[in-house]
């Protein structure tokens, strides 16, 4: 296609293009995208993630696993809780990492960064380029993986629930794409690669294994010196919880999972092992649940059951949604601020 | 307006001053030869004009436009080749082309600014990873050329190039001039500045030591370049009277069957086909060159 038609069909685009335009140059965007699909990084990103998310409804289509009649009905769920969760979690971050630590520090340290700031873009316009273009290169991928992993799940034996799947689609890709966001713009914050990388670990790191002593820590603190106590202190915890993009995904999903008027709630609930007394306390005073002790086998076990009252809206899952999403813009400004006071 | 103005800017790395007060006014139409050895501060000039670099004191503009406040609007009209540059090694040179004219919403051809700097179709066809690197900073000199920018900044431009690609590069200069470009150019080679530059302003160590018009300068450094030449017969006055009249030449003198010819650096085939053509016989020629060193001992007092 020559420059000419480029033009003409762009000319053609209306209203939204040039008010989009009007805030950022979108080109960036456009050549990251081009230039990271030819990438042969890309092509790795692609199979791994496809493999690995095709994987468990695959070998349930060619008969390494047998659910049995009553199984069917509630495989699809039982494989996203006890597979999809923790390999999200756990994968999605890493391949986040590869995507995007070398984003901008690799063309600073190369100097193709110098080339693209000779242009009329500002330090922004290449920051959200980034950003945005690798999020669309990781979410292309992702959603091909998801789309076939999908059409096994048609393929199998086990029921296959679109909404559920949907919703599962949904929180994956806004997980991916905040991880992408946060990773991108570590790097711009980095001088090298190598810093980028480590920082990139050390956050990935501490949201995964670190970040909920920090949550607990923050409750003790208010406890011990500052005498905040009761339901204060347990909201206050778990908002902190909830703030960490890994626990907001992994309650999101098991809400999704548990199907039902209480799923929110018992969702956040599950996200406490503190003792009896203090659940009691989570559930009626941060919760709006209606707490009971079940006797069992191994011990009490407090449930947080439905009331009369609903749950706050700031732990209602759109809520959590929003806190998740909202990292790709911290982390965005957070990167600008540093990445425009350097010196290149 | 100027186009370019430094005001008592000042640049610290840590402990390093790169810039010291430096103050510097290039107008607007003007080829601007910014000379100084490697180290002397002419691409942390060059950085603060595109903002790469934030001066510590002082303050820069381009185009009328201060660099702190509206670079993005400078380089919309600017045309940059900076140094320490790298491509995108997987779009080809066309697409670096493309991608810059739609960045800069212009109607270049990218065929035929390649063409201008020398890169052919099928050069143009594939990724630049695989490009020269004469090759490349043609392709960076193409890039600065689209919508035909009101300014153009090359740092070091002749770096890689060979002798042709050099004079392709003087030759894009002159035209760009001519179209009303104002062109900054930076070089430690005294014999390219002097070959395309009006004005020339010299850095050491960070600070501006001069500014000159050329013609100033090659008449403080009397001897830029000379060409020495042996005649074989004794036709000398045929042969000075053809030296004489070339505009390449600035000043001639005759000793015997020898002459001693100060002229543009690249001037030498021309200068002896000239001769040869009066009918003289050239035996013998040799050229020395004026060190940028000279250069500096001249304007600061032979210090150095």
């Amino acid at each position: 296609m020559s420059g000419r038609d480029d033009r003409n069909m762009r000319s053609d685009m209306s209203g939204v293009d040039a008010a989009l335009r009007d805030q950022f140059d979108w080109y960036p965007v456009a050549k990251e995208f081009k230039d990271a699909i030819r990438s042969r990084g890309f092509l790795v990103l692609s199979v791994l993630f496809t493999v690995f998310f095709m994987l468990p409804p695959a070998s349930v289509v060619f008969g390494f696993f047998d659910f049995g009649p009553q199984g069917q009905d509630i495989g699809m769920q039982f494989l996203i809780s006890s597979v999809y969760l923790n390999m999200v979690t756990l994968l999605v971050p890493v391949v986040a990492l590869f995507v995007g630590y070398a984003a901008i520090t690799k063309e600073r340290t190369s100097g193709s960064l110098k080339l693209l700031l000779s242009l009329p873009f500002s330090r922004r316009d290449v920051l959200v380029g980034k950003v945005v273009g690798r999020c669309v290169v990781a979410g292309v991928t992702l959603g091909f993986a998801l789309a076939l992993t999908a059409l096994f799940f048609v393929a199998s034996e086990l029921t296959f629930k679109g909404d559920l799947f949907g919703l599962f689609v949904l929180y994956t890709m806004a997980f991916t794409v905040v991880f992408v966001a946060i990773v991108v713009s570590i790097s711009g914050a980095f001088s090298t690669s190598f810093r980028s990388a480590i920082a990139s670990f050390f956050v990935y790191f501490y949201f995964t294994f670190g970040w909920n002593s920090l949550a607990n820590g923050i409750g003790d603190l208010l406890a011990d010196y500052l005498g905040v106590t009761g339901s204060l202190r347990w909201n206050v915890v778990l908002l902190v919880k909830l703030v960490n993009p890994n626990q907001a995904y992994k309650t999101l999903t098991n809400s999704m999972l548990a199907e039902g008027s209480n799923a929110m709630r018992s969702s956040r609930f599950g996200m406490f092992s503190q003792n009896s007394t203090q659940m009691q306390e989570i559930c009626t005073g941060v919760l709006n649940g209606n707490a009971t002790v079940q006797r069992g086998l191994f011990g009490n076990t407090t449930v947080c059951g439905e009331s009369a009252r609903s749950i706050p809206f700031y732990v209602s899952d759109p809520a959590v949604f929003v806190y998740m999403v909202a990292w790709i813009g911290v982390a965005a400004a957070l990167a600008y601020y540093t990445f425009n006071i350097v010196d290149l | 307006m100027a186009a370019i103005e430094l005001d008592g800017v000042t640049k610290r790395f840590g402990d390093v001053t790169a810039l010291e007060e430096v103050d510097l006014t290039v107008e607007e139409g003007e080829v601007f030869g910014f000379l100084g050895p490697n180290g002397a501060g002419k691409s942390t000039t060059i950085n603060i004009l595109l903002d790469f670099v934030r001066p510590t004191a002082g303050s820069a503009s381009v185009l009328g436009v201060d660099t702190r406040e509206e670079s993005k609007a400078i380089r919309d009209r600017t045309g940059v080749l900076p140094e320490g540059y790298d491509v995108y090694e997987r779009l080809t040179g066309r697409e670096h082309l493309q991608f810059v004219v739609e960045a800069k919403d212009a109607d270049d051809d990218p065929m035929d600014l390649l063409e201008r700097v020398g890169l052919d179709a099928e050069a143009a066809a594939r990724p630049a990873g695989g490009y020269s690197k004469g090759m490349t900073q043609r392709l960076v000199l193409a890039m600065a050329l689209v919508d035909q920018p009101d300014l153009l900044i090359l740092d070091e431009p002749s770096t890689g190039l060979d002798p042709n690609g050099a004079r392709m590069m003087r030759e894009l200069v002159r035209e760009e001039s001519e179209r009303g470009a104002t062109v900054f150019f930076s070089s430690h080679i005294l014999g390219q500045v002097e070959a395309v530059c009006d004005t020339v302003g010299i850095l050491q160590d960070g600070r501006l030591i001069a500014k000159d018009s050329v013609d100033e300068l090659r008449d403080r450094t009397e001897g830029g370049t000379t060409l020495h030449v042996t005649l074989a017969d004794s036709a000398t006055d045929a042969a000075l009277e053809a030296v004489t009249g070339l505009d390449v030449v600035s000043s001639v003198s005759a000793d015997g069957d020898s002459l001693a010819i100060n002229c543009e650096s690249d001037a030498k085939m021309t200068i002896l086909n000239a001769i040869e053509d009066a009918g003289a016989e050239v035996a013998d020629f040799e050229t020395t060159e004026a060190s940028l060193e000279d250069l500096f001992a001249t304007y600061t007092g032979g210090d150095r």
